[in-house]
């Protein structure tokens, strides 16, 4: 199927799953010596090094991009000026990706697009979060009719199709990139909801929490002081992996032509731009995709290690 | 058990309900007027317009369908709830309206479109299913193995992947490279459905888009059927069969195998229900005339109706996949009991 | 035969005239009998059958192959195979011909009342008679609101006298449209309109038997016609349409034994049927035009195919323009729409993207239309220096002129905005894009949200008023951005009263070259043909209104 990672039909599962497993239990220690413990573990972990150390060249990269990448590649917006000459050659010393259409350097363009897809996938993930972190705690801790307005709300997000969601809401709020984190962040926050619930759930019969409300705390600072600490884990595992989920539904939305504003690149546009040039240049579509790919599996393999470091257990993901 | 499906059923109508009704909001708030986009660029004249709205229900109507006008002779609008309404009533008695840019009703276009859809989800659903848990099998028992190592890159490198990117570099390879190495006489067609003056024979179209729709959720078979097959042999049941002297395949088939397929065929039973939803990408990139292409472009073309049905029946069906897919793991797996909270959500 | 063809042929029946068909192929003795069924394999649908001279078009799936309603070139394909109107443009002389009516039409003194005569002895495809009456069935169901779909292609019978009334609902019948007698038709127009002839020619004008009241359901999905070919089954969405010869047709007989439609969602795979053979016409792909002249050879007049000249790469009635908003501040100024229309290098942009065969426009409409310098808009060539000096002399600085190019994303159009962009920052003005989702891209062209924005315009008949008109004059429908200028209003309505055809054309250039001055519109670039048929075609053309001509078509 093609749903994003954070919203594949077994999410639910894997947040039940998450939840149940995790428990109070795990993580319930002092959180500094969790997250020490954690680093060193991370470190022992070379596939989520690895991830790593991509995860940080490619931001190096977007990040000093206007730097070097216009002297070095050509401006990736700028069409060519002699734009028949300078079409779709192959790639070369000089144009290490080779040219689009216009003549504009692909790799450039590919750079650029980093920036877009990295954005995507954090500010995404960003909202999604909040919102899911928000409309947990409201359901597990209140509980009652809070918690059935909520989770029935979830149910209803979830049973949408996907991909014809996100489509359908960048209809109502229009094209752009703003658009597309805010559609993709708003979508996202069932799953993360439901994760944070069950955290909460598992954490807040717990004997410190009683203590705390015994002692006149109140919600939210019960909430925040002692409910969150101890979910937190589970809750960066879910976020570093929703990043990539949240890359891949906004490259499918840019190839769609629903998503970023020509002529800025993002690697979705990118791809639908080689397919037109699929049987005489393939490389046009083949190189964006490595990008995405090779992205989406450091956050992966990142989610992954923090996953095993964190102790947090997930079935199969 | 029948208290159990009874109220599963009862749980369908508020998301069912939530979901139309989200639907509706959104045809109110969304940009673009449905009916000025029947013409195109072109734009239509004011009459045609008012005629194609009456025909609608857009706007009011006397019972011969003449249209009705206020004092200040305007037309006067259907309210949302109105058209909502009439939704519902005509939906009960099985009629899901017409669609606004082709004058054909609903059912047919999707009577039209979803056996494609449901085409491609079965040869999915049976690559899932062979491919998925037999890869799960084979790097659980040959664990830390050459095979086991390629299953795990295979299906990280799979999860990673947008779709439809795979899906051209299927057309690529195995379209036009395979073409051009055999020239010409072998290759797989690389998008549309099989016709009577087709060059391939029929099973062929299918291979690459049910190849794409089910790569990822392949990838997660294998990876459930490994950890829950590493799972099950850990049990101590499993390793009192080993200390009675069993051979280890004959515990894998006698024993372990059940247990552990429990939760995969739930997993691909529910993804069998996603896959049913329509793939908007990969019936996209591969021409496929499936539920998911037309419904995305129902959406960009607000044809409403369109949207309303297929996402109505869509819902339905993954609803009852889903439905009895959890009524099954409770017979395959004795230990769940329906009904406990844990099947709440 | 005559029994099967008095039936009208709904769903259930078209096992039975799949059978007719054969027979009929049978019975004229012709190679139908060697069908081919290749590739069908166990699929649930038959494959009919298919001869050797049947020739196979790949066409995307149409809109509606119901003439009332025919709007696009893929239903256009079909009705024009199905159906005959009564007149037909002949592009060689570039006039009306007579096609199902005997002559060309009598025109009255004051220019308002056309009478037609019929041919005699034509008939349906279901063996019904053609008359005048069905003609104005025909026709008034074109313009029917009572349609469950109302038709928006109406507006072509918009000048005859009594449209207004029956379109709106008041009126039983289109009273300018009387049946005289079986084969006689008086056409009663509300003002004089010279080029009403070419408004005949439209093929969705044409006659309608009964039975398309009677059970317009299977109408839809198989009309019933009175032209060379018939429908032998309904249509199969999304596989095919299947018409075979007409035996009775009134005309000359096709030399074709009959039209496979082969639909195809996407162009490529229809290129790649072509390719293996099996498929006579296809689209050949984006940046592939120069490789397939290179095997197939290049049409010599664009439009018609011949063994070893097979690729048409003709100037299509279709402009493609940008429509500035009239009520920007800067782009309300004369001089910088001109400024821009000067910056665009519309040949490299064609040269580019499209291997050089698509025409930069020079005008609104391709001179093919009406080949005369005064067409021809003089601000419509690549000059940056004269667009800076235009700028300069009316006192305008180009970095204060900020405007936003809007189209939708989803048209392929990125390339093109995307050098329109460079090439206006040539000359120091700034350009961003505004990519919009298809519907909220027309609603902001009818709500004047948008500064530069993309058109294109197909022309309906071939004459200058069906791109001036439509465009142009200040209250119809399709001037977005409200272009009023008296002068041109006025040009067009006294050009339409002229019925000496070198002073109307006349007056028309007058009319196109006010505009010009003026550029409410951008035009860009004109479509051309991207088509190749099959060597075995011995014959055919696909003419420069997107029209397929299988009544003249031949195999080899």
């Amino acid at each position: 199927m093609i749903y994003p990672v954070h919203q594949r039909p077994d999410a639910a599962a894997h947040a039940d799953a998450i939840a149940a497993e995790h428990g109070g239990a795990a993580v319930s220690g002092a959180s500094r010596t969790l997250w020490g413990d954690a680093v060193n573990r991370l470190k022992k972990n070379k596939l989520a090094i690895i991830a790593v150390i991509w995860i940080v060249f490619i931001v190096l990269v977007a990040l000093t991009a206007d730097l070097w990448v216009p002297q070095v590649l050509g401006d990736p917006n700028a069409t060519a000026a002699n734009m028949a000459a300078e079409s779709r050659l192959a790639p070369s010393l000089e144009h290490p990706f080779g040219t689009d259409s216009l003549g504009r350097d692909v790799l450039s363009r590919v750079i650029y697009g980093a920036r877009i897809s990295l954005t995507v996938g954090v500010v995404a993930t960003g909202i999604s979060t909040a919102i899911g972190l928000v409309m947990g705690a409201l359901a597990a801790y209140y509980g009652g009719i809070w918690d059935t307005i909520i989770m029935r709300l979830a149910d209803i997000f979830l049973a949408f199709p996907y991909t014809l969601f996100v489509v359908a809401m960048i209809a109502v709020i229009g094209n752009g990139i703003q658009n597309v984190f805010i559609a993709i962040g708003i979508l996202g926050w069932p799953s993360i909801a439901r994760v944070f619930r069950s955290a909460i759930l598992s954490v807040k019969e717990n004997d410190y929490v009683d203590a705390a409300r015994s002692m006149g705390a109140s919600d939210v600072r019960i909430i925040v002081r002692h409910i969150f600490p101890n979910s937190v884990a589970s809750i960066v595992v879910y976020a570093t992996m929703n990043i990539g989920g949240a890359i891949l539904t906004e490259s499918a939305l840019s190839f769609l032509g629903m998503g970023v504003v020509p002529p800025d690149p993002s690697w979705g546009t990118l791809i639908q731009d080689g397919q037109k040039y699929l049987q005489t240049e393939p490389w046009l579509m083949i190189l964006p995709g490595l990008a995405i790919l090779s992205t989406v599996l450091a956050f992966t393999l990142l989610g992954d290690g923090l996953r095993d470091a964190l102790d947090v257990k997930m079935k199969d993901a | 058990m029948f208290k159990y499906i009874a109220k599963r059923i009862l749980q369908f109508i508020p998301v069912f309900l939530g979901v139309t009704l989200i639907l509706f909001i959104m045809q109110n708030v969304v940009p673009g007027d449905p009916i000025k986009l029947i013409a195109g660029e072109r734009k239509l004249d004011e009459v045609t317009e008012r005629n194609i709205r009456a025909q609608h229900g857009l706007i009011k109507t006397d019972a011969d369908g003449n249209i009705i006008y206020d004092e200040n002779g305007d037309t006067i609008e259907t309210p949302m709830y109105e058209r909502y309404f009439t939704y519902l009533t005509d939906l009960l008695q099985g009629d899901l309206g017409t669609s606004y840019q082709r004058g054909t009703s609903v059912s047919s276009i999707i009577l039209q479109k979803y056996p494609y859809t449901v085409q491609i989800a079965i040869v999915g659903i049976i690559i899932e299913a062979i491919v998925g848990i037999g890869a799960g099998i084979i790097s659980a028992i040959k664990r830390y193995s050459f095979w086991d190592v390629l299953v795990t890159l295979v299906t990280s490198l799979l999860v990673a992947m947008p779709a439809f990117w795979l899906g051209m570099l299927l057309q690529l390879v195995f379209g036009i490279w395979l073409g051009n190495v055999t020239g010409g006489a072998f290759s797989f067609p690389i998008s549309g459905v099989a016709g009577p003056l087709a060059k391939y024979p029929d099973w062929m179209y299918y291979v690459l888009p049910a190849v794409t729709l089910a790569s990822v959720s392949t990838a997660y078979t294998a990876r459930i059927m490994r950890s829950q097959l590493l799972d099950v042999m850990n049990q101590d049941y499993i390793r009192t069969a080993r200390a009675k002297g069993l051979s280890k395949g004959a515990i894998i088939r006698k024993h372990a195998l059940k247990n552990a397929l429990i939760p995969v065929v739930t997993y691909v039973g529910m993804d069998f229900g996603a896959m049913l939803a329509g793939a908007i990408l990969t019936e996209t990139v591969f021409s496929w005339p499936g539920i998911g292409r037309e419904t995305y472009v129902a959406i960009t073309q607000r044809d409403w109706p369109i949207v309303m049905g297929s996402v109505t029946v869509i819902v339905f069906v993954v609803m009852i996949i889903n439905l009895i897919v959890d009524v099954s793991y409770a017979f395959l797996d004795p230990r769940i009991r329906l009904g406990s909270s844990k099947n709440e959500g | 035969m005559a029994e099967f063809l008095n039936k009208p042929m709904g769903r259930r029946t078209f096992i039975g005239s799949a059978l007719a068909a054969s027979a009929l192929a049978a019975l004229a003795g012709c190679s139908g009998g060697n069908g081919e069924s290749s590739g069908s394999g166990d699929s649930g649908a038959a494959a009919p059958s298919v001869g050797e001279n049947y020739m196979s078009f790949y066409l995307s799936e149409p809109a509606y192959i119901d003439p009332y309603n025919g709007q696009e070139n893929q239903g256009m394909a079909v009705i024009h195979a199905c159906f005959d109107s009564l007149l037909t443009w002949d592009y060689n002389t570039n006039e009306a011909v007579p096609l199902a009516a005997a002559d060309l039409p009598a025109v009255s003194e004051d220019g308002l009342t056309y009478t037609f005569t019929l041919r005699e002895g034509m008939t349906f495809h279901n063996g019904d008679p053609v008359d005048a009456a069905s003609f104005k069935r025909g026709w008034e169901r074109v313009a029917s609101p009572a349609m469950a779909t109302p038709s928006d292609i109406c507006y072509h019978l918009a000048p005859i006298a009594g449209y207004d009334e029956f379109h709106a609902g008041d009126a039983d019948e289109i009273t300018g449209v009387v049946a005289v007698d079986d084969l006689t038709l008086q056409v009663t127009l509300s003002a004089p309109m010279a080029d009403f002839p070419a408004v005949v020619c439209h093929p969705s004008l044409v006659p309608v038997p009964q039975a398309a009241l009677d059970d317009p359901a299977s109408f839809l999905e198989q009309p019933i016609g009175n032209g060379a070919f018939k429908m032998d089954e309904p249509w199969q969405h999304n596989q095919y349409i299947l018409c075979s010869r007409f035996e009775d047709y009134y005309g000359e007989a096709p030399a074709l034994d009959g039209v496979y439609f082969s639909i195809q969602a996407d162009p490529d795979t229809a290129y790649r049927g072509f390719e293996s053979g099996d498929i006579d016409f296809a689209q050949v792909p984006l940046g592939q035009l120069e490789d397939n002249i290179e095997k197939y050879g290049e049409s010599e007049d664009g439009f018609t195919s011949t063994p070893g000249k097979q690729v048409m790469t003709g100037t299509e009635l279709s402009t493609y323009y940008l429509i500035p908003n009239l009520d920007d501040e800067n782009l309300a100024k004369k001089e910088v729409r001109q400024a821009i229309s000067l910056a665009i290098d519309r040949q490299a942009i064609v040269d580019t993207l499209y291997e050089g065969y698509r025409e930069p426009a020079n005008s609104i409409m391709p001179l093919s239309i009406d080949d005369n310098e005064r067409n021809i808009w003089e601000f419509c060539q690549y000059d940056p220096e004269r667009a800076k000096q235009i700028l300069a002399d009316a006192g305008i600085d180009p970095s204060t002129i900020k405007v936003t190019l809007d189209y939708n994303g989803d048209g392929g159009h990125e390339d093109i905005m995307s050098s329109i962009q460079a090439n206006l920052s040539e000359i120091g003005i700034e350009v961003t894009q505004n990519t919009l989702e298809w519907a909220a891209y027309l609603n902001s062209l009818s709500d004047g949200s948008y500064g530069l924005a993309r058109l294109g315009w197909t022309a309906d008949y071939p004459i200058p008023d069906n791109f001036l008109y439509p465009n142009f004059f200040s209250t119809a429908d399709n001037n977005y951005n409200g272009y009023n200028n008296p002068e041109v209003d006025a040009g067009i309505l006294a050009a339409r009263q002229i019925s000496d055809e070198e002073q109307r054309r006349q007056a028309y250039r007058e009319v196109c070259y006010t505009v010009g001055e003026d550029m409410p519109v951008i035009p860009i670039m004109f479509y051309a043909h991207n088509y190749v048929s099959s060597e075995r075609m011995a014959t055919f053309n696909y003419d420069p209104g997107t029209i397929p001509h299988f009544e003249t078509a031949e195999i080899a």
